[in-house]
């Protein structure tokens, strides 16, 4: 019997997932995307450099200073413009904020309410919006920043800006130890995610996963430390990585790199330099090809920017990390039962606006 | 053994709640929020930076309604906005040469009619007169970590 | 540094380029870390083996199109990187070929990448390229009932949108 799941979905993006299901057991499933194409690329070509950015940073749009960073770097190559040294701190903090709140959005809806745990759906969007509104007092909006275009960030940390930061990590700090005792210690998510899903190290390799599909199953690769960017190089963190492989280490994975995170911006807001925080850059991509970076909440974020001596890229290619694990679907959704699937599709955190773009 | 996290159920139920209650308690906007914006006629040039940055192509050029000629804009033109389109990004607030366009934190703009939502220079030049705004809340140190309280500043827009 | 001994990214180029005499057409080292490689299409599939089990580049980031009308080709490119080998985990090995645009074909690579499959049907529905041996080629994110031509050609233009 076929099932169709989708493609309207309350709880995260449209995608059709067509199921063949024999009694309660899942036999194979076919992702069906494309719902929410827009041709983000072919329209990327009609916009200036800086006009692409609030267009590129929307397909995924809690992470938006990650889609807006991995742009700017290869218009940055090509141009031939350094980002002076507090640009990169205040990119970073602004970064890893953002890590955070796509963690906790991932928290609360993919990992909570496919699993049935609305309390968890609370607490996550609630501690999401105080970090929402130092982002505002940041960069003037909520969720759109558009705040990296070539060059270095647009605004300068404002005055009370690292005092009320570091009260809200103190009282994060807290919180996460809430988080565990209700979510992640609770026998009832073990039990239902612990051993569903398993993906082996080698299979990982082999199908191309990244982000924290990929450190779950045991392979410690991490493009912040692989390729540094920003400030990046000058501050300690780990990357963690467990060994498991099934849903429930893809979860842990998340909720210790919300800790890391904290680490990063404890130690950024201390070390931030003195200084201009941008430079000006040029409005025209000179021809050339550059490939730029960035490891963004949900993997490895690639783009291709291609110029061709005009205002406008020639070529914007994305290649993201949704979109790199929808190959992951098909493989692990097998022979599992129906209820295991929303476990399995939100440690995935597949984003499907971000995959169709 | 479900006792950790039925505590932490618990320990919630007799707390403070908060609520905002919208319009009556709004919240404290920072300063550079990115809400409508606020042209000064008496600066803008008409160079048309603002209109060429845009990503979506929202801003028009119109002469000005009284028909005056301004000494510093040769051709006598001035941005006219089209909110339904305008996704409040403010490169042209950023890049402005003169510095003829500002933040401001009016974000309410609905309307009835859908002909509204284009705004005239002489309509972008008024000043927002929003009123108070009330309440702000923060992480702190609190019982519950997260406070609540009025603001005591009035919003100097 | 570089002239002395050479990188180790000049050194993977000329591995691929003593394997492979006649097939490697160019190559263009930008960096410790990208490493553009240009070849025949007849014989991709020997070179894919070859970079996944000689050089050790054993996943596929991306395959991107890009149309040159004016020449009368569709470049695609193969965006390869490795997690399993740490001398060169650093490294983005592009592969670059020419297809004649008129009748794009080549090779699929998912015999050798199986983490190419997804990235193959969406490059074959935007640009027209077919791969041939793909176990399942169809349209990825287009419309079920589009049949217009491949979107991402140069030959599809929007004048609304303004000047390009």
């Amino acid at each position: 019997m076929d099932v169709s799941v989708g493609p309207q979905h309350p709880g995260s993006g449209h995608v059709r997932l067509l199921m063949r299901v024999d009694g309660d057991y899942i036999v194979s499933i076919d992702p069906d995307i494309g719902y929410v194409h827009r041709g983000c690329e072919k329209i990327a070509e009609y916009r200036t450099a800086v006009s692409n950015i609030p267009h590129l940073e929307r397909p995924c749009i809690i992470d938006a200073i990650h889609l807006n960073w991995g742009y700017v770097l290869p218009i940055e190559e090509l141009q031939g413009v350094v980002v002076p040294p507090r640009g990169q701190y205040i990119s970073t903090i602004a970064a890893e904020m953002n890590r955070i709140m796509s963690h906790l959005y991932w928290l609360a809806i993919n990992a909570g309410v496919f699993s049935g745990h609305t309390t968890i759906f609370m607490y996550g969007f609630g501690d999401r919006d105080l970090f929402i509104e130092l982002m505002e007092m940041l960069t003037g909006a909520r969720l759109t920043y558009s705040f990296l275009p070539p060059g270095g960030p647009r605004r300068d940390l404002p005055a009370e800006f690292q005092k009320r930061l570091t009260q809200l990590l103190d009282y994060f700090e807290r919180r996460l130890v809430e988080y565990d005792r209700i979510f992640f210690s609770n026998p009832l998510v073990i039990a239902r995610a612990k051993g569903i899903g398993v993906l082996k190290r080698e299979e990982a390799i082999r199908l191309g996963v990244t982000g924290p599909v990929l450190r779950g199953s045991g392979v410690k690769y991490d493009v912040r430390k692989v390729e540094p960017y920003g400030a990046y190089s000058e501050l300690e963190f780990d990357v963690p990585t467990f060994e498991e492989g099934d849903s429930y280490a893809r979860f842990m994975v998340r909720f210790e790199e919300m800790k890391q995170s904290i680490r990063i911006i404890r130690q950024a807001l201390e070390k931030l330099p003195k200084g201009p925080i941008a430079r000006k850059a040029p409005l025209i991509i000179p021809e050339g090809e550059a490939i730029g970076r960035v490891e963004s909440s949900r993997g490895e974020l690639v783009y291709l920017v291609a110029g061709d001596n005009s205002d406008k890229p020639s070529r914007v290619k994305i290649m993201n990390g949704s979109f790199r694990n929808l190959v992951a679907m098909p493989y692990l959704v097998r022979n599992v039962h129906i209820a295991d699937m929303p476990i399995i599709y939100g440690g995935l955190d597949y984003w499907p606006v971000e995959a169709d773009r | 053994m479900f006792l950790g996290e039925m505590y932490e159920g618990i320990k919630h139920i007799l707390k403070r709640t908060f609520t905002m209650k919208y319009p009556y308690e709004k919240p404290l906007l920072p300063k550079g929020f990115r809400g409508r914006h606020i042209l000064y006629m008496e600066k803008c040039t008409g160079c048309g930076i603002c209109a060429w940055i845009c990503p979506e192509r929202c801003i028009s050029f119109v002469p000005p309604a009284d028909g005056q000629q301004h000494p510093q804009n040769p051709e006598n033109r001035f941005p006219q906005y089209w909110y339904a389109r305008c996704c409040f990004c403010h490169f042209c607030t950023d890049y402005c040469p003169t510095g003829a366009l500002d933040y401001s934190p009016d974000y309410e703009l609905a309307e009835y009619d859908r002909e509204l939502l284009v705004w005239s220079p002489e309509r972008l030049a008024r000043i927002p007169t929003n009123g108070t705004y009330r309440s702000v809340f923060h992480a702190d140190k609190g019982s519950m970590g997260v406070t609540f309280e009025p603001a005591e500043k009035e919003d100097k827009t | 540094m570089a002239s002395q001994s050479p990188s180790k990214a000049e050194d993977l180029v000329n591995t691929l380029k003593t394997r492979f005499p006649d097939a490697v057409k160019g190559s263009k080292v930008e960096g410790p870390r990208r490493i553009l490689i240009t070849f025949d299409k007849n014989t991709f599939l020997d070179i894919a083996a070859f970079v996944r089990d000689g050089l050790g580049f054993d996943h596929v980031k991306g395959i991107a199109g890009i149309d040159e009308p004016t020449h009368k080709l569709i470049k695609v490119l193969y965006f390869t990187g490795s997690f399993s080998k740490t001398e060169v985990e650093d490294v983005i090995l592009v592969l670059e070929t020419e297809l004649d645009r008129g009748n794009p074909v080549i090779a699929s690579a998912v015999s050798v990448w199986p983490s190419a499959h997804f990235h193959e049907r969406e490059t074959f529905e935007m640009f027209g390229v077919k791969f041939e041996g793909h176990p399942d080629l169809r349209k990825l994110l287009t419309l079920d009932n589009w049949d217009g031509p491949p979107p991402m050609l140069k030959d599809i233009k929007f004048p609304e949108m303004g000047q390009r």
